[in-house]
């Protein structure tokens, strides 16, 4: 174990935990205020990546620049799915819920790899790919730190959304009581698919940083929605305040793990799958 | 079972015929004969090309076997998204148990039940306080956290990423002479799929006590509403426990003979989630808690999925959801609720039943 990397693990990780957060607030959004368990979250964030791969390869855009166009392209899908599945699903069994978003999963991977192939693409020519600051023996990655302050300002802004606007306090009514807040005179079917639509457009811009982070393959998306799934698990389901401590410290746990133990990187998923387990399973224990 | 309460079903058993298990069992009867004699029928109908005809009745079959075995989990309830861990941990333990011991080929089947039902049991154990999505994330979670663990033992032992071979159940001689060539691969194909009708007979059997039993009762007594479930004198955890290691305990076996019929395992194919998704889908597009739908289903979409196969080489899983969403929004109760709504629909409807 060489603790020298310390330092540049704990930042790896704290970069690494606003698009942890960035994805997760948006399943949290859609657990808690719409109540559906959505299986195919991490696939929004899939098809983001690669809408942004195809406009670069495409069109030349900047990643920066197709975050304007994959953001309402993402809204709308979100939208349109909402529209024609989720909706008629509202009350029935859990487990229809669940087989339902599993099945839209499953649509939107296969029809990226049939599309794209089963390969890693990346968005490797931007110019500021290479750029980073070195900070005596910590580097910092342009990249990274500029999907960090993205996230950040996305997160902030979904709280302050949910805090201080009509269409946030809404929501908030809507998740508390959903009678209640159609009695009150709240369109509660419109709220609802405006929380999935934003829900998958945060995911779509997270997907966005990814295809300039790492070299995503369409088959990352069911590993997203179990990170996000493990992170709010930890949260606590339905709590969208705790996403951002939760993501800490998943993305940090990772972190470390992948820097400090040896053989670290083929255990990284280990870290995430490990947290989800020992998380339900104490709770489920504490509770009764 | 030790339930002392008699089992009170919150709703009616309705449908099962007077005949009940009897009928059932002589049903299966003929259903394995015509089976069994499937191979030379077509053997004598279609000559060589019987090969390739077989080869999509192992998949039918093998994909009943999924199929039906997650149905039994799915009758308490429960989501269970770690079909791949059990299916993975059957293949990898036949592949370990012939590597490192002198074992006798024929062994490894029911061995890898035995590990696969052992780890259901411990899965179970730990999680049999979850329920709805906290345990289907488990489950998922779960399968992941196996395949990292075999791929992190030894490489003597698993083989790593990479995987490791395994010997074929099967190896047909060519005498020269007596034989055409084809007959070689035909002989093989017939092996396997015997022994994967074998496979489905002991699955259906299975369903079919449980059906007839007070399990059935107290399944659905779980799944409609654990705590009525518990109060009523029916431990959810036990019997939520009883289905998953019967089911894990199938498809362990069918992990193994795949894995011979494949000739060798690899983390990344064997704990495919792609497992998961043909285990689930299956029985929701023939119908969830029957023994005849997730069967039927299995026929029709392994035929499906070999054309579409041809078309979409990478995607063809993208008729899986298809599948699995439509069924969903238009026919909660899969192929056999679609059969009986049409054959009852003169009757009087039996409103308020909801199995989802």
């Amino acid at each position: 174990m060489d603790l020298s990397l310390l330092p540049q693990a704990l930042i790896s990780g704290v970069l690494a935990a606003g698009l942890y957060a960035l994805v997760s607030v948006g399943l949290a959004l859609a657990i808690g205020v719409i109540g559906i368990v959505n299986f195919a979250h991490g696939e929004f964030f899939m098809v983001g990546a690669f809408f942004a791969y195809q406009l670069f390869v495409s069109f030349g855009f900047d990643p920066l620049l197709s975050i304007l166009f994959v953001a309402p392209a993402l809204f709308l899908i979100g939208a349109l799915l909402y529209q024609t599945t989720i909706r008629f699903v509202l009350k029935a069994p859990e487990l229809n819920q669940m087989l339902l978003t599993f099945g839209i999963g499953i649509i939107l991977q296969n029809l990226a790899l049939s599309i794209w192939g089963g390969d890693p693409r990346s968005i490797g020519a931007v110019p500021y790919r290479a750029v980073g600051i070195q900070l005596g023996n910590v580097s910092i990655g342009l990249v990274p730190l500029g999907s960090f302050v993205i996230s950040v300002l996305l997160v902030g802004g979904l709280y302050y959304v949910l805090a201080r606007t009509p269409i946030g306090r809404a929501m908030r009514a809507v998740a508390q009581n959903r009678i209640g807040a159609g009695l009150v005179g709240l369109e509660v079917n419109r709220v609802y698919l405006i929380a999935f639509a934003l829900s998958a457009l945060l995911a779509g811009i997270g997907g966005v940083m990814i295809a300039v982070i790492q070299s995503p393959t369409p088959t990352i998306g069911l590993a997203f929605t179990l990170k996000a799934f493990a992170i709010v698990v930890l949260a606590g389901l339905g709590n969208i305040r705790g996403i951002v401590t939760a993501s800490l410290l998943v993305a940090v746990s990772e972190s470390l793990v992948a820097t400090l133990l040896p053989n670290g990187d083929s255990l990284r998923n280990a870290v995430f799958f490990a947290i989800i387990f020992a998380t339900l399973v104490y709770r489920s224990w504490r509770k009764l | 079972m030790s339930v002392k309460a008699p089992v009170a079903a919150p709703v009616p058993a309705k449908g099962r015929p007077r005949g009940g298990l009897v009928r059932d069992l002589v049903l299966l009867v003929v259903f394995a004969a015509i089976l069994v004699a499937l191979p030379s029928v077509l053997r004598s109908l279609f000559g060589q090309a019987s090969v390739s005809y077989l080869s999509l009745a192992i998949r039918a079959v093998g994909l009943a076997v999924l199929a039906l075995s997650w149905d039994i989990v799915a009758r308490t309830g429960q989501l269970s998204l770690a079909h791949a861990a059990f299916y993975g941990a059957g293949a990898y333990s036949a592949a370990v148990l012939l590597k490192l011991t002198g074992a006798p080929i024929w062994l490894s089947m029911p061995v890898a039940g035995v590990v696969a039902a052992l780890l259901a049991l411990v899965l179970g154990a730990a999680t049999l306080r979850l329920y709805g999505i906290y345990f289907a994330i488990a489950s998922l979670a779960f399968t992941e956290v196996v395949k990292v663990i075999v791929q992190s033992m030894p490489f003597s032992i698993t083989g790593g990423t990479v995987g490791t071979n395994l010997p074929p159940l099967f190896r047909p001689v060519f005498v020269a002479g007596e034989m055409e060539r084809w007959e070689v691969a035909f002989l093989r194909n017939q092996g396997y799929f015997l022994v994967y009708v074998g496979v489905l007979v002991l699955t259906i059997v299975i369903s079919l006590l449980i059906q007839n039993s007070r399990l059935r009762h107290a399944f659905t007594a779980v799944r409609t509403n654990e705590f009525v479930a518990g109060v009523m004198g029916v431990n959810p955890a036990r019997n939520k426990l009883i289905a998953f290691v019967l089911s894990s305990f199938i498809v362990g076996m069918l992990g193994a003979v795949e894995a011979h019929r494949f000739g060798s395992v690899n983390p990344d194919v064997t704990f495919s989630v792609h497992t998961t998704v043909l285990a689930l889908v299956t029985p929701i597009f023939g119908g969830l808690y029957t023994t005849v739908g997730p069967i039927l289903a299995a026929g029709v979409l392994s035929g499906l999925e070999e054309t579409l196969k041809r078309v979409l080489s990478d995607g063809y899983l993208v008729a899986y959801g298809v599948v699995l969403v439509v069924s969903i929004l238009f026919m909660p109760r899969g192929l056999v609720g679609l059969f009986k709504k049409l054959t009852t629909r003169s009757r009087t409807q039996s409103g308020g039943e909801h199995d989802g």
